[in-house]
């Protein structure tokens, strides 16, 4: 929970670095999804980018 | 931060999410190609080896099968000939055989034609001799005839003996009684009238005539041997001829040789030509009597 948690109106509304870390993680994901599929790529057909 | 870019920061963490989630699914389902291309790749190799070494095989059993083919035409071929060489063996053996047949029928009908003539002769040998018995028998009664008649005659010429004798005296008597009755009469101026026989001559005995009967036989000349002076005729001992008969040769009533029989068969006889005046020929006419 990040500390600049704040109350809006009554409701909690979360703070800022929550959406960051969110967004961190869906490009840590990303970047996962890409490095797996190089791995694959690499090691079934021995080349990353060319058509063997 | 507003709440629509909070909005759009989860979207795009979800949607990040979701499709990475499928392409690492997919990536880690996905076939690996590249083996499957060095399998096809190494099993179209051994195919096409293989296709090779079936290819080369078929070449060589091409080989061997026209090989084979010649050599089967080859024995085909010396089959043929010997199956052509059979077939003619075989016609020759079917004429054989019908030869073979024919003389057996030949054979056959002269061997019932010899049965039957063997059977007449053995007829005719029981008749001569039930002939020849009949002859003995009367040979007998002659013979005792004969012994009879040789008595008689010795009678008869004892008689004859005596009466020469008694015919002798009675000529001695008789010139001696002429003497007397000429000493008697020639002083009277007479002569005896001569003797008038009263008995009356006896006539003297005379042969019987033969009574004979022509043979009346008629045939052709079938074959005519001018080298050795031989001739055959169509009739033989069925027809009465028998050795030793002379048959004459005419042809349009013109004398041409005698032939004398010297063989005889059941239906044609064999004779030697004499007193040839002209060559026969088969179709001339021989007979027993002119």
């Amino acid at each position: 929970m990040s500390p600049n948690r704040r109350i809006r109106g009554g409701k909690v509304i979360a703070a800022d670095n929550l959406y960051t870390v969110i967004l961190g993680l869906a490009f840590c994901i990303v970047l996962a999804t890409a490095a797996f599929v190089a791995y694959k790529c690499y090691f079934q057909y021995e080349t990353i980018f060319n058509i063997p | 931060m507003s709440t629509l870019t909070k909005i759009l920061i989860v979207l795009v963490t979800i949607s990040s999410i979701f499709l990475c989630g499928i392409v690492v699914t997919y990536v880690a389902l996905a076939d690996n190609y590249k083996d499957k291309y060095d399998e096809i790749k190494t099993e179209r190799d051994s195919f096409k080896e293989t296709a090779n070494d079936k290819t080369e095989q078929l070449n060589k059993k091409i080989a061997e099968k026209d090989a084979l083919e010649d050599k089967l035409n080859r024995e085909i071929a010396k089959l043929n000939t010997e199956i052509s060489t059979l077939k003619g063996d075989l016609k020759a053996a079917n004429d054989e055989q019908k030869i073979s047949n024919q003389r057996l029928s030949d054979m056959a009908s002269v061997v019932e034609t010899t049965t039957q003539t063997s059977k007449e002769t053995t007829k005719l040998l029981m008749d001569t001799q039930a002939q020849l018995t009949l002859a003995e028998a009367e040979k007998t009664k002659l013979e005792a005839q004969f012994e009879d008649t040789s008595n008689t005659l010795l009678e008869k010429l004892a008689i004859i003996q005596t009466l020469e004798k008694e015919k002798k005296q009675l000529l001695e008597e008789k010139a001696e009684l002429q003497s007397r009755m000429d000493k008697l009469l020639q002083p009277t101026g007479k002569a005896p009238a001569p003797v008038v026989i009263v008995t009356p001559p006896t006539d003297v005995a005379r042969p019987a005539p033969v009574i004979t009967k022509k043979i009346e036989l008629r045939g052709l000349v079938t074959a005519v041997d001018s080298k050795n002076k031989m001739a055959g005729i169509s009739i033989g001992t069925a027809d009465g001829v028998k050795e030793g008969m002379r048959f004459h040769v005419t042809r349009a009533n013109k004398f041409i040789c005698d032939i004398l029989i010297i063989d005889t068969d059941a239906e044609e006889a064999v004779g030697v030509l004499e007193l040839i005046e002209e060559q026969p020929r088969p179709g001339d006419t021989v007979a027993t009597n002119l």
